[in-house]
Order: C-alpha cells, then structure tokens, then sequence
C-alpha cells in the first residue's frame, strides 16, 4: 500500500453512500471528491483484478503443460507403431519395449534386465549407506547446537560438488576401484545425500526431541540405545521418505555414471544414454525413458502414501 | 617467541578438546562426543569420495605428465587465463544459466502463487506435475524437449501441418530455443518447490487487510506479498542457479550451446584429450559454485534452503 489512500470512509455505509454523489460532506465534516471515489472504488475495476486470476491460472496451465505433455506423449507413444505425423499412429504394440528391454530377436539392442538389475541394487546400496550417515548427522543439526553448525548443515544440505567433477576426479584418485560398484555406490550415496538429510531433518524438526531423548534416559536408557530405539523410530516417515527419494535419483543418475561406468553391466543411465543419443529409434527411446517414468510413478505414489507432496524434502 | 608460545598453547587446547571427546567426564564432553559420533560417518565419507578427489583435481591441474602424475607445472593454469575461448565458454554459461533461471523463478512464482491462493480444479494433479520433473536427469529433459520440438517432435508436426511447411525446417530441439527450453524444464519444478515453501508462510491477514482498503491484487502483490516472499526467492534464484550450472545430461545431448559442462567432457574426449586443463576448469567452477552459494545464502533465511 502506497500513501495515497487518502479519502478513507469511516464506516462501509458512508462509503457506499459516498460513491453516489459527487461531492458529500461526512458526517465527521470533512468533504470527500468525486476522484476521491473513483479512486476508492478503483479496485474493482483495476486491470489487475479484473484479468490478473485468469492470466497466473493461464500461465499454470501453460506450465503443467509443458511438464507433462512430453511425458505422456513419450510414454503413450511408446506403444505406437509409427511416429511419424503430428500424433503417434497404429496402436497398441509392445514391439518397442521388447525390444528395449532386450527380448525378441533383433540384436541391435543388449538386453536392458542386467543393467537395471545392476543399477537398482547399486541404488539400493547408495540408500542403506545413506541412511546410516544420513540420519545421524541430521540428527546431530536438529538436535544439538554446536560449533561450527551452520558450516557443517551447509556442506550436509547442499550437493557442493556437481556430479561430472566428482566422476572425472573420482576416477583419476581411485583408478583401481573407481569404475567398480563400490565406486559408483559411494558416489551416488554423496550425490544424492543432501536429500535424505534434508528430509530426515525436517521429520526430526517437528518433533520435541530434547523431551524424546531425556524422557528415555530418565527411564534408563543408555545414550546409543535412546538414540537407536526411540529417536530413529519416531522419524521413521521421513527416513523412507528420504530413502524413496534419494533411491529413485540414485537409480537414473547420469553425470557421475557417465564419467564413472565400466561398461558390464552397463548402468541403467547408461543404457538410457545410448537409446537417447541415438534418434534414429524414436520410439524406442520413448520406451526407455518409460521404463523410468514407471520407476519414478511408482516412488511418487508411495511418497504420496506416506503423506508427502511428491518430490519435496519439506515436512508437511 | 610469542608466536610459538601461541601455537603450542592452541596444540595444547586441541590436544585437550580431543582427549576429552575421546573419554568424557562431564555432561557437556559427552555431549561433545555424541555430535562427533553422529558427523564422523558422514565425514568419513565426504572425506574419502568428496575430499580426497577434489585434491587430486588440484594436483592433476599442476602436473606436467597427466599420465603418470609427475611433475609440476602451470601450464594448464596459463592456457586456462590466456585462451580466449575459456572466457567465452564462462560467459556462455553465466548469461544462459542466468536467464533460465530467471524465467524459471517468475514462472515458479506464478505457480507457487496460484497453487497457494487460488482453488486450482486439479491442484493435486498441477503439484505432481511440477514436482516430478526433479527427479528427471538431464539426458531424460533433453529426450523430452525432442518430443515437442525434434524433427518427429508434437509442436513441430503442428506448425508444419498448420503452415503447410515441412518439419525438418522448423525442428528447434538442437537449436538454442531447445536448450533454453530443457534448462526451463529442470529448473523451473525446483524454483517452485522452494517458494511453495515460502509461501506457505506467508501472512494472509496483511494481504486480505491491504485489499479491504482499497489496494487492486497487483498493488496487494507488489506492496504486500512480493516483500514478504522476497527471502524465498533469493534462495529459489540461488539453488536454481547453482542447479543451472550442474547441468549436463541435457547439453550433452542437445549440443547446441558451449557451456562448462560440456566443455569440460571435451577436454577429456579422446581427440582432444588435456585432463590438466579438464582439471583446472572443473576446479574453477567448484569453487565459483561454492563460494556463489555460500555468499548468497548468506542473505537469506536458512529454513528456505531446500534442494
């Protein structure tokens, strides 16, 4: 609100009184102008108010579309028999995903099962070691304050280091054990750790966690068992939520993979990689890149069950 | 005298905060060891795959033999300062990243706002929607962006059809606009998920107060609002930023557009191979990224930060 609301009515009926004439004295003995009221009453007329819902709810729906068109396009167009032509033509066949995942006799494509085996459990890897360094330093910042706390949340919460940095320097430090599995399991765990800490210090920053701890020690709880058997299980939520997330990221994780990866088996970004990069098979890639979408569908629903608005590390 | 009087004496203290974390006897050194213990697994491991190879991009910068790692030399440094094509690289990124993530926090506020303050028919569909982008990689983006506007993409296909002109020509995937289009498509779902955030706290008396005396919704937004959520999006505009910059999935298979990333993949691409200079840059940019996100976040309120 700027200053220059000046013509103020008193009371609603004055107001609504004054907008009738052109020049009224109020009852107080002041005297109120006729662009007095045109200014009072302006808002209702303002462009803003008039058109300002309509053009945000256009621009979200611009937004929406533009996020979930091509997702659906690609999945649906993944049973398509020709892509050519402004919509995918010739339904339904399952040739490209046979295709993709490696059965039929075409030969161009690997099979796809061992490199989304291999990525899955190395993801699922990356998850159980998220959780045992996740969770005790977002307890340790939601719980204690000490020095040097912020620098140390800062380094906790925010992936410093992009992944393309991390894959070539990883490589050249460890050149025996770097492209391994350990290798990419230990890199995806940092990559995707700042959203299992967030997550779990959010589940942490909602409860009262000095009364958790010293109601359990004053029952004679020792400090690890407080800690293991009464706080990690009150976070629980957050915990799988935090596991979900970090699983379902860790599993398509390209920039590291692909400075990282050996080759056998190939990971599943890596995999995405080559159905991608090559645009020859369109629709193959459509079915690829579905493969994921279901992956990530289904992480979303069961977010979704455990009461979290998808993709988000806040606490609801 | 006094220098080494200091340092022995702060080795001393150090020595003596170490011995009582080790074995504790007051409640406060206990207390002390608890926060260690909690740390130690997540050093432990930023130490060894985070640290440890950060230090060995410094050193593989300062080689002379990249092979063997022997020598030392600066001469990756000197190419990195004096090849003009570096600045330019750096310039493409800056300016690029910044309009994509301006466009992208404008529009996360618009989203943000109508999903806070409107009643959307499918506000549950419009969420998931905005939300599930993040968990795309670059090269998923990059695959999407071809579904709209590729060679067999849906807008293409219309506009060629509409005007009667054929798709190759009108194909703007691998042109800049595509690119744009991706970095938006990353970008914009986690601007929105942090100003979600931010207005969820926001004071709706002082809004609802500033309309009942008269204000039009854009005066109640400017004056009201805007201010109110301006934290938000400076934490939205800095980790959309530094997001912005670790793209790669996307610019590499787009191609269209020189940028860090990407041009760090070329200095290690056989043909072209200078991991020195590789190194050099890498360490540039992580530094830049740290020090641009330590700096900004400075400015704002830490609850805001979500990734």
């Amino acid at each position: 609100m700027t200053g220059n609301t000046s013509p103020r009515a008193d009371d609603g009926s004055t107001a609504a009184e004054n907008a009738d004439a052109a020049l009224t004295t109020r009852p107080d003995g002041g005297s109120v102008t006729a662009s007095g009221n045109r200014r009072w009453s302006r808002s209702g007329r303002a462009f803003s108010t008039l058109l300002g819902r309509p053009i945000v709810a256009g621009v979200v729906a611009v937004v929406t579309a533009f996020l979930t068109v091509p997702v659906l396009v690609a999945f649906v167009s993944s049973f398509a028999e020709s892509g050519s032509g402004v919509l995918p033509t010739g339904f339904v066949t399952f040739d490209h995903w046979r295709k993709v995942l490696g059965f039929g006799e075409y030969g161009v494509r690997k099979n796809a099962i061992p490199g989304l085996t291999y990525s899955l459990l190395i993801a699922t890897g990356g998850m159980v070691l998220n959780v045992v360094i996740g969770v005790p330093v977002a307890y340790a910042l939601a719980r204690y304050d000490f020095y040097a706390r912020d620098w140390v949340n800062t380094f906790a919460i925010l992936p410093l280091v992009p992944g393309l940095i991390l894959g070539i320097a990883f490589v050249q430090t460890y050149p025996q054990h770097g492209r391994s599995a350990l290798g990419l399991l230990a890199g995806y765990c940092l990559l995707k750790s700042p959203y299992m800490v967030l997550t779990v210090q959010s589940s942490f920053q909602s409860m009262d966690l000095v009364r958790l701890e010293e109601s359990a020690r004053s029952l004679g709880a020792s400090w690890p068992r407080t800690f293991l058997t009464v706080v990690v299980p009150h976070a629980k939520r957050g915990i799988i939520a935090g596991a979900i997330i970090t699983w379902t990221l860790a599993a398509a994780e390209f920039n590291f993979t692909h400075m990282v990866a050996s080759g056998s088996p190939d990971p599943f970004a890596m995999f995405l990689y080559d159905n991608i990069a090559n645009n020859a098979l369109y629709l193959q890639s459509a079915a690829a890149v579905s493969v994921y979408f279901l992956i990530v569908a289904g992480a979303i629903i069961s977010l979704q069950l455990l009461g979290k608005r998808g993709f988000s590390t806040a606490h609801q | 005298m006094s220098v080494r009087k200091s340092a022995t004496a702060s080795v001393r203290r150090i020595a003596t905060l170490a011995s009582t974390t080790a074995r504790p006897t007051t409640e406060r050194e206990r207390e002390r060891r608890r926060i260690v213990v909690l740390c130690l697994p997540f050093f432990a491991l930023a130490v060894v795959a985070g640290f440890v190879p950060l230090a060995m991009l410094v050193r593989i910068s300062l080689a002379e033999d990249t092979i063997w790692m022997e020598g030392w030399s600066l001469e990756a440094w000197e190419t990195l300062a004096t090849t003009p094509a570096y600045r330019r690289v750096a310039w493409n990124t800056l300016w690029f990243v910044g309009l994509a993530t301006g466009v992208s926090v404008a529009l996360g506020v618009a989203v943000a706002h109508a999903l806070e303050k409107y009643d959307l028919p499918a506000e549950r569909i419009v969420v998931a929607a905005v939300s599930f982008p993040i968990a795309l990689p670059g090269i998923v983006v990059a695959y999407l962006i071809t579904v709209l506007l590729g060679r067999q993409g849906l807008v293409t296909n219309a506009i060629a059809v509409a005007t009667g002109q054929g798709a190759h020509g009108l194909a703007s995937a691998t042109a800049i606009t595509g690119l744009f289009l991706g970095y938006v498509y990353s970008l914009l779902p986690r601007a929105t998920m942090v100003l979600r955030g931010t207005y969820a706290e926001v004071n709706e008396q002082a809004e609802e107060a500033a309309r009942a005396l008269g204000a039009s919704r854009w005066e109640t937004f400017y004056h009201v609002t805007l201010p109110e959520i301006r934290p938000g999006i400076a934490a939205a505009a800095i980790l959309t930023f530094r997001s912005g910059l670790a793209i790669f999935g996307t610019v590499l298979i787009l191609q269209s557009h020189q940028v860090v990333t990407l041009q760090i993949h070329n200095e290690i691409s056989v043909g072209s191979y200078a991991p020195d200079v590789a190194a050099a840059i890498g360490l540039v940019y992580v530094v830049f990224i740290v020090a641009f996100t330590f700096v900004g976040l400075r400015f704002v309120d830490d609850d805001a930060v979500e990734v």
